[in-house]
């Protein structure tokens, strides 16, 4: 009797002391992976930093137990997507990515949720200051945290340092001087190789290197009180300038030319120079898919004027927001913060063609610095001259640049004059702001 | 007193009757967005508006300019596609070596999907790159700006159409030639008619309700015309290839007013549905063909 008593005794106690293990562990395990089973559904756009988020997934999955569904779409299609969701409180998306020309409207019209509750409770992978301030800033919102950044990108001016020497062309520092260069080398090269090439598809794509020349010579899209601006001297010459250089030292189809086409004709070697984003450079610098690899140099983008109203390189930041009617936000913010996290950021520096990371120490990286050295000073020059209001970040900023675009594109195609398609642009702009 | 019809009503009426009202839901509710000013961006919230989105669109020149394309666009992609179908049709009547693997071929076009069309033409059409100005510049000729050239823009985009669409019509007309007693032809021939007259004066007098029906439907089909032009041009270059229905696209989910968009829409059903009517009661009269 007495040895059961001990034996049940020692059994008594080490069960109990197992299950006071097992309980603790357990209880341990679950603040770990407190979301673990959760399914959350992403919105984000086809860009090199999307590729590599998508490729370590399952690192993510394995760290926190939530599973990902990633919907990846052209960038054009992806704001009306996610407008209709949020319009319609569907609840459809937890986490979208958006341009930060949208989050004004988006907070406006409470469509995504702040973050500053959820970075102090679960801060596991956000850093705050590790991220480039500029970036960051377009997501705060009077004081509160929106989104954060997962890529920026500005533009800058490319060329064939080989040809520039081998004609005598200096590196050109105003927009003259592009076009004088231009012209040298169509004529040096008798047409063989085109001048600049840029892109002048109707739309965001042509407006985007547009505006460019349009702060580089000293105009804005809006002014000071929000109309809109278009119909300026400085405005109509820089369009001038723009299509003039594009239609005499141009690729023929300049006009249907979106992003894809100009960087494939500059990584041939068709081109002498291109002014375009700085991912770019990450492709010419990439033997797989370029034959000027070595031969490229970067510039900034000129400025030809005294009274410039923002910098000439554009600064397009695309974000990562949590929807106000996600039901799992907790998680939606533990996949922004891991996506955006100096890790992931350096990681996909091994896995893609990403230079436009948003991470401070990704960028003082080993591998930043083997990949894209060759432009790396250029870009960050760029990057902090970059000109985050180069389109306007009004709600109706979609509308804005559509007319914009129609105006490049007619004066691009030699239908319209610069003046009367400029103040056409101009009055459908301000009719829109009003509405 | 019919019993034996009633049965039968019982059948299809409640489904009829559902369709109705389902439409008729539809277009009510369709009215409604046009009578107010919805739009995805706006934090004002949503006000009755009346009339003033039909009389902004009345004065709206580029929608005026966009339902000029579209006219013109249907009436030539429509025109072309029936007549080369008819002659394809009449072509592959005949027989020939191959005519069985020919017949399947040629609806590849019409099956395969819009997009991976749309992509294949803007490449073909590509000015740098593109097969066609490549054989081309093996004839000599200096590239053309296929989809850069507002002048050419659409008729470039009317060639892809054409090239999708005609094997509809050559199916339509295959299928009604098939069914032309052949004697009234070998009787024409032998009486001494030459073949065109044998064409004109038999043949397509008996294919004139396949010919209403085919340009009928082709009409239709190229007012909603979409995928092509938002593929190759996105309604560029200089709004040259921007039809009615692209518009409101554009209207719809790049400036995200949806009850503008809604009106052009609109619209654009009237005066197709306008349109079409006087199409039908001229090209297929009641008591021919």
């Amino acid at each position: 009797m007495f040895k059961t008593c001990s034996i049940s005794r020692t059994v008594f106690a080490s069960v109990a002391v197992f299950t006071a293990i097992a309980a603790t562990t357990s209880a341990v395990f679950a603040q770990e992976k407190p979301f673990t089973g959760q399914r959350l559904s992403v919105l984000m756009v086809g860009h090199p930093t999307t590729d590599a988020v998508r490729k370590a997934l399952p690192d993510f999955t394995a760290k926190t137990g939530i599973d990902v569904d990633l919907e990846v779409v052209p960038e054009a299609d992806s704001v009306p997507k996610m407008m209709l969701e949020f319009s319609a409180g569907s609840g459809r998306y937890d986490v979208v990515e958006a341009s930060s020309i949208h989050i004004q409207g988006f907070v406006g019209a409470k469509y995504i949720a702040p973050l500053e509750g959820f970075s102090t409770k679960y801060g596991e992978f956000f850093d705050k200051n590790d991220f480039v301030p500029t970036y960051l800033k377009p997501n705060i919102v009077e004081g509160n945290l929106y989104g954060l950044p997962l890529f920026g990108e500005s533009s800058f001016l490319m060329y064939r340092k080989d040809l520039f020497e081998q004609y005598g062309i200096a590196v050109p520092k105003t927009f003259d001087e592009i076009e004088k260069a231009a012209k040298t080398v169509k004529e040096k090269s008798n047409g063989e190789v085109v001048g600049i090439t840029m892109r002048g598809q109707q739309g965001i794509q042509g407006v985007y290197i547009w505006a460019s020349y349009l702060w580089g010579m000293g105009g804005s899209f809006l002014t000071e009180d929000g109309k809109s601006a278009l119909d300026t001297p400085e405005a109509t010459k820089s369009l001038e300038t723009f299509a003039h250089v594009l239609r005499e030292y141009g690729p023929v189809g300049v006009a249907n030319m979106g992003w894809e086409e100009n960087r494939l004709l500059f990584q041939q070697g068709k081109a002498a120079m291109t002014i375009d984003a700085t991912v770019n450079g990450a492709f010419n610098e990439d033997p797989a898919v370029s034959t000027i690899v070595g031969k490229v140099g970067y510039a900034p983008i000129p400025v030809q004027t005294t009274k410039p109203k923002g910098g000439s390189s554009s600064l397009a930041v695309f974000n990562l927001h949590v929807a106000s009617d996600s039901q799992q936000k907790e998680a939606a913010w533990l996949f922004t913060s891991w996506a955006t996290s100096k890790q992931q950021q350096i990681h996909s520096l091994e896995t893609d063609p990403n230079s436009g990371v948003t991470s401070l120490a990704a960028m003082d990286s080993k591998a930043f610095n083997k990949r894209y050295g060759a432009f790396k000073t250029a870009m960050l020059a760029s990057l902090s001259n970059g000109n985050p209001q180069y389109i306007p970040t009004v709600p109706q900023a979609n509308e804005l640049v559509n007319n914009a675009g129609i105006a490049v594109s007619k004066v691009l195609a030699g239908t319209t004059s610069a003046t009367d398609a400029l103040k056409e642009a101009n009055d459908l702009n301000n009719a829109a702001l009003t509405r | 007193m019919n019993i034996s019809r009633n049965p039968t009503r019982n059948f299809y009426r409640p489904i009829i009757g559902f369709l109705a009202v389902a439409s008729g839901a539809l277009l009510l509710y369709a009215i409604w967005l046009c009578l107010h000013n919805i739009s995805l961006m706006s934090t004002k919230g949503t006000q009755f508006v009346g009339l003033s989105n039909f009389a902004r669109l009345a004065t709206d020149w580029r929608g005026i300019q966009a339902l000029g394309r579209t006219a013109l666009f249907v009436l030539l992609a429509t025109s072309i596609e029936v007549a080369l179908g008819i002659a394809i049709a009449m072509f592959l009547d005949q027989d020939f070596f191959g005519k069985k693997v020919v017949r399947a071929v040629i609806l590849v076009p019409m099956i395969m999907t819009p997009v991976i069309a749309g992509l294949t033409w803007r490449f073909l059409f590509n000015a740098q790159s593109g097969m066609i100005n490549y054989w081309l510049s093996l004839a000599g000729i200096s590239p053309v700006d296929w989809l850069g050239n507002p002048n050419i823009a659409i008729y470039a985009v009317l060639i892809a159409d054409v090239w999708q669409w005609t094997p509809f019509v050559v199916l339509l007309a295959m299928a009604t030639l098939e069914t032309i007693p052949k004697d009234l032809v070998e009787a024409a021939r032998m009486d001494g008619a030459s073949e065109v007259r044998v064409i004109w004066h038999v043949i397509l007098p008996m294919l004139r309700r396949t010919l209403g029906v085919a340009a009928l439907i082709r009409a239709i089909d190229s007012v909603k015309a979409f995928d092509l032009f938002y593929i190759m041009t996105k309604g560029g270059p200089a709004l040259s290839t921007e039809t009615q229905n692209l518009y409101g696209y554009t209207v719809a989910f790049t400036n995200f007013d949806i009850s503008y968009a809604m009106t052009i829409a609109l619209f654009l059903t009237i005066v197709t549905n306008v349109a079409l009517l006087a199409l039908t009661r001229f090209a297929m009269p009641k008591g021919t063909g």
